[in-house]
This record gives structure tokens, C-alpha cells and sequence, in this order.
């Protein structure tokens, strides 16, 4: 015997396991049971483990192995699709930021036209006499008017994208 | 390989993107038929609480059937198997709060144990509720699963080294705990 085992306490172990402790064991190795507290110990323990383990074994409620099994397909093929839709995501939006710049350099590179057409634009109401029919309305539009219209309608584009993804996530 | 070929056969579930799985539907009834008793007595036992072992144990089949591993054999699948349930157990002590589980007061372990009519007979459940968690798990896969020093620090992770010195003191402790439960047993009588 050490100081932390017994070089027969494996041997104990196995025959509780067996069930063949005490009765069915040699002599000899009841002798060195009652002699050695390493082994008394394990002799100990160890009935009482398997004792629980044969009580627990009875008191189990197992589920079928069907539902399991199909539950772990399900969980692969829902790992697997979302290993695919990882790179989907990337590349929409990439291609959306793509979209947005060349909008955004189009608009830059219109703005002369763009503001050719708002003047035409600030002169409609004076060329269809709208002042006439209402005399609150602002009868001069703002310079900047051609700059704050293509923000609105940026505005209104990258909301319609989030509620999108958002609606998508859910 | 193109998204044409990935695509439709993830969505279709038989791809082989999608892996086969470790185990065909008849092999894992047999697997689950001879080892689900002795996974289920294990989790009940070391946590004390008889309906978190019945979820653990379903938790572990799932996760062991979703695993990608070769075939080792029954005996490997079983020791992995139960290296599963003993994660899965440690993550449940570690959720309610971020501390280490050797920091964890023993009551909040102590979840009422619905079989402890049949412990008092066996005596082992009052002592076991004493014990600290790794303590049960180290005991139970020794001497109730009869699992070596090197395939209990497989399955809990511990150093194979510390795992005799443990085994040890915690082994010397129930029986401690046992024999003075059965002098108090004998006096009642």
C-alpha cells in the first residue's frame, strides 16, 4: 500500500463490479481488505456506487432514439444552411454599397443638369400662375433645393434597406 | 464547387456539405439503448436534480449525433459521450453566474432530489449531496462507470496527473461520510 492507493484496489473495484464482492472472492483478498484502508475504502464506495448506479438505472425516463436522432439532423442541416448564408449576406452587401456609391457619383456628376431642371422647376409655378391659386405658397424656392431633395430621397432608400434586412432577420 | 451544386442540396438536407452523420438511425438506437441508462443515473447523480438530467441527457445525444468525429469504436463514442453530458453539466453550474465552479456554494447545487426514497437505502445520495460537484463526477465515473485515471481526465478535462490525488481525498471523504451515516442508521434502529 502507498500512500494514495493499493496496488490491489483495482482488483477490489472489479469484483464489486461483478458482484462477486465479498462472497464469490479469495480468501487471501479479504484478508488484505480487512487489513488495508485503501482497499476497505474502495470495497466501500464502491458498493454504494453500484448500488446507485443499478437504483438510477430503473428510475431513468428515456425518450426514444428517433427523436433524438432527427432533432440532431435538423440542428446539422440549420448549422449547415447558415454556413451558406453567412457569404449570401456578404455579398448583398457589398453589392448594395456598390449600388449606392455609383447612385451617389451619378447624382455628382448630374448636378449641373440637376440644377439646370430645378430652375425650370422654380419657374413652373410662376409660368402655370399657381400664386394665384394659392397665395400662402412660397412664391421663391430655396438655392439649396437641389441639394435637399436628392438627400430625401437617399434617406428614404437606405430606411426602405433597413426595414428589409430587419423584416428579413425576423 | 459552385453555389448551383451547394445550394440546392443544403436546402434539399442530403448533400454532402451537410456531412454524413456519425451514426445511421439504427446504430444509434442501439448506441442510445445501451448506454442511456448509465448516462442519465450519471447526470441525476452529480446533480442531485433527476428533471435537469433528463434535459442534459437529451442535450448530449443531440450534440454527440451533431459532431463530426471518426469511428473509434462503442467504447470511445461512450467516453465521448459522457465528455458531452460532463461539459454541458459544468456550463449549467457556470450560467447562473460568472464564477468558478470551485467558487460556487454547495447549496446551489443541492436542487431537490425527487429519487431520495431510494438513497436512503442506498445511503449514498445524502452523502453524495455533501460532496462537492467535481467530487461526484470524479467518484461516479470511478467507481460506478469503472473508468481509468486517463480516461476520467479525458472525460472531465482535469490533468490525468491530479486526478489519483483527488480521486483520493474525495474517496476518503464518502467513505467518511458513508460510515457515519451507517452509525447513525444503526442507532435509529
Amino acid at each position: 500500500m502507498t500512500l494514495f492507493g493499493c496496488a490491489r484496489e483495482k482488483e477490489v473495484a472489479a469484483l464489486v463490479r461483478l458482484g462477486q464482492w465479498p462472497q464469490a472472492c479469495p480468501a487471501e483478498l479479504r484478508a488484505h481488505v480487512s487489513l488495508c484502508r485503501v482497499c476497505e475504502e474502495v470495497a466501500l464506495v464502491s458498493g454504494a456506487f453500484q448500488r446507485a448506479r443499478a437504483e438510477a438505472g430503473t428510475a431513468a425516463r428515456l425518450e426514444a432514439a428517433g427523436p433524438l436522432w432527427w432533432r440532431a439532423q435538423l440542428r446539422r442541416r440549420n448549422a449547415a444552411i447558415e454556413r451558406i448564408r453567412k457569404p449570401i449576406l456578404g455579398a448583398e452587401i457589398f453589392a448594395l454599397t456598390i449600388t449606392l456609391l455609383v447612385a451617389v457619383g451619378f447624382l455628382a456628376s448630374q448636378a449641373g443638369k440637376v440644377y439646370g431642371w430645378l430652375s425650370w422647376f422654380e419657374d413652373l409655378p410662376r409660368t402655370l400662375h399657381f400664386e394665384a391659386l394659392w397665395p400662402s405658397m412660397p412664391t421663391s424656392v430655396d438655392g439649396n433645393l437641389w441639394l435637399v431633395v436628392p438627400v430625401l430621397a437617399l434617406l428614404a432608400l437606405l430606411s426602405g434597406v433597413v426595414v428589409y434586412f430587419a423584416s428579413e432577420k425576423q | 464547387m459552385s453555389w448551383e451544386s451547394v445550394i440546392p442540396n443544403v436546402l434539399a438536407g442530403d448533400a454532402k456539405a451537410v456531412a454524413c452523420p456519425p451514426m445511421e438511425s439504427e446504430e444509434f438506437a442501439g448506441f442510445y439503448e445501451r448506454s442511456a441508462q448509465a448516462l442519465w443515473a450519471y447526470l441525476a447523480r452529480v446533480s442531485t436534480d433527476p428533471a435537469l438530467a433528463d434535459d442534459l441527457m437529451q442535450e448530449s445525444y443531440v450534440r454527440f449525433l451533431g459532431a463530426s468525429r471518426s469511428e473509434e469504436g462503442e467504447v470511445a463514442a461512450r467516453r465521448y459521450l459522457f465528455r458531452i453530458a460532463t461539459n454541458l453539466l459544468r456550463d449549467h453550474w457556470r450560467r447562473p453566474r460568472q464564477a468558478s465552479i470551485e467558487e460556487i456554494p454547495e447549496e446551489f447545487f443541492g436542487a431537490p432530489d425527487e429519487s431520495g426514497h431510494a438513497d436512503s437505502k442506498a445511503m449514498l445520495g445524502p452523502a453524495m449531496k455533501l460532496m462537492r460537484p467535481r467530487d461526484r463526477q470524479l467518484l461516479w465515473l470511478a467507481y460506478a462507470e469503472g473508468y481509468s485515471h486517463r480516461e476520467i481526465a479525458e472525460i472531465t478535462g482535469l490533468a490525468s496527473a491530479s486526478i489519483r490525488l483527488l480521486l483520493f481525498r474525495a474517496r476518503h471523504k464518502i467513505a467518511r461520510l458513508l460510515r457515519e451515516q451507517e452509525l447513525n442508521d444503526g442507532r435509529r434502529r
